[in-house]
């Protein structure tokens, strides 16, 4: 039992600490702040070569950027309606992001969501943002009175709900990134080739895919919950 | 003591039957309902897998924890 406690601890902490930047005595710089790094890089660099010369008339790679950027907008703006377009662009970066993030696995690094604090900081952005929705549109007094929808009683649910939603959005990101990350560690110890391939399909990518979905999903739901007068 | 941390490492892990129930109830009831209406099927699939992410929610609950049981009592 020790002995696999042990190789689950260094499992989770595996390469926790990148480097250390050598000044002030050394700070040290997380693995996964590393990797954000790094996706942070690609994706500019993306947006930099793709976005450039765009045309009236599109050529093929310009439909395909237009497309999916559409389909962003489409698809957070049947959520959050006319008004809340104005979120989009955060919403659309947190997807693309935990989209990177967790499909880096396949990359042979270490996906940024499995650590806790990742997760729990881009939860944390969320909650802000909702709540912030919810002052903006109804104004401070609407939204403290929004508390005791939809009677008196509820106040100490509405209340708690602020610190529940994150909780679950940070420990669902989480804990299905860790799962998949554990599973595919049993399989590649067990038999280490070709059967880890299609495992590898179903949790790196269509998992992690989803996850990011799911994310900005409930986020923009919180959101429209939070802007809606009644 | 080891084996009594397994057995709750093993509990803990059961709470995966649920989700697979929820999910496999919300799944039959998504294909019942394309197939009477075929032409609502792209806000049926957005509302299928909503349903699936928070019954999932659960099973990794269970996980996270029977994890824990095992980092912090094993």
């Amino acid at each position: 039992m020790k002995d696999i406690a042990a190789e689950m601890y260094a499992m989770l902490n595996e390469t926790k600490i990148a480097f250390t930047v050598p000044i002030f005595g050394g700070i040290p710089i997380p693995s996964s702040v590393a990797v954000t790094w790094g996706i942070m890089a690609v994706i500019v660099l993306f947006c930099i070569i793709f976005v450039r010369g765009f045309k009236l008339m599109p050529g093929r790679m310009q439909t395909a950027i237009e497309m999916f950027v559409g389909w962003i907008y489409d698809f957070f703006t049947g959520i959050l309606g006319e008004k809340g377009r104005k979120y989009i662009p955060y919403l659309g970066t947190v997807l693309i992001y935990i989209g990177c993030a967790n499909i880096v696995g396949l990359f042979g690094l270490i996906p940024p969501t499995k650590d806790l604090n990742v997760t729990a900081g881009l939860a944390i952005m969320s909650i802000v943002l909702v709540e912030a929705a919810g002052i903006r549109s109804k104004g401070t007094r609407g939204w403290l009175r929004s508390f005791k929808k939809p009677m008196a009683v509820m106040v100490p649910f509405n209340i708690l709900e602020i610190v529940i939603k994150p909780l679950s959005l940070c420990m669902r990101l989480f804990g299905n990134v860790l799962g998949a990350f554990v599973i595919m560690e049993l399989i590649k110890a067990v038999v280490p080739a070709i059967v880890p391939l299609p495992f590898s399909f179903y949790f790196d990518i269509f998992d992690g895919l989803l996850q990011a979905y799911v994310f900005v999903f409930l986020t923009s739901l919180y959101i429209s919950e939070a802007m809606d007068e009644d | 003591m080891g084996a009594l941390i397994a057995v709750g490492a093993g509990i803990a892990a059961l709470t995966g039957i649920g989700a697979g129930i929820g999910i496999g109830i919300a799944t039959s009831k998504a294909a019942e309902a394309i197939a009477r209406q075929p032409e609502a099927k792209g806000e049926i699939n957005k509302t299928l897998l909503l349903g699936c992410a928070l019954a999932e929610a659960t099973a990794i609950y269970g996980f996270v924890i029977a994890i824990m049981i095992i980092l912090f009592l094993g």
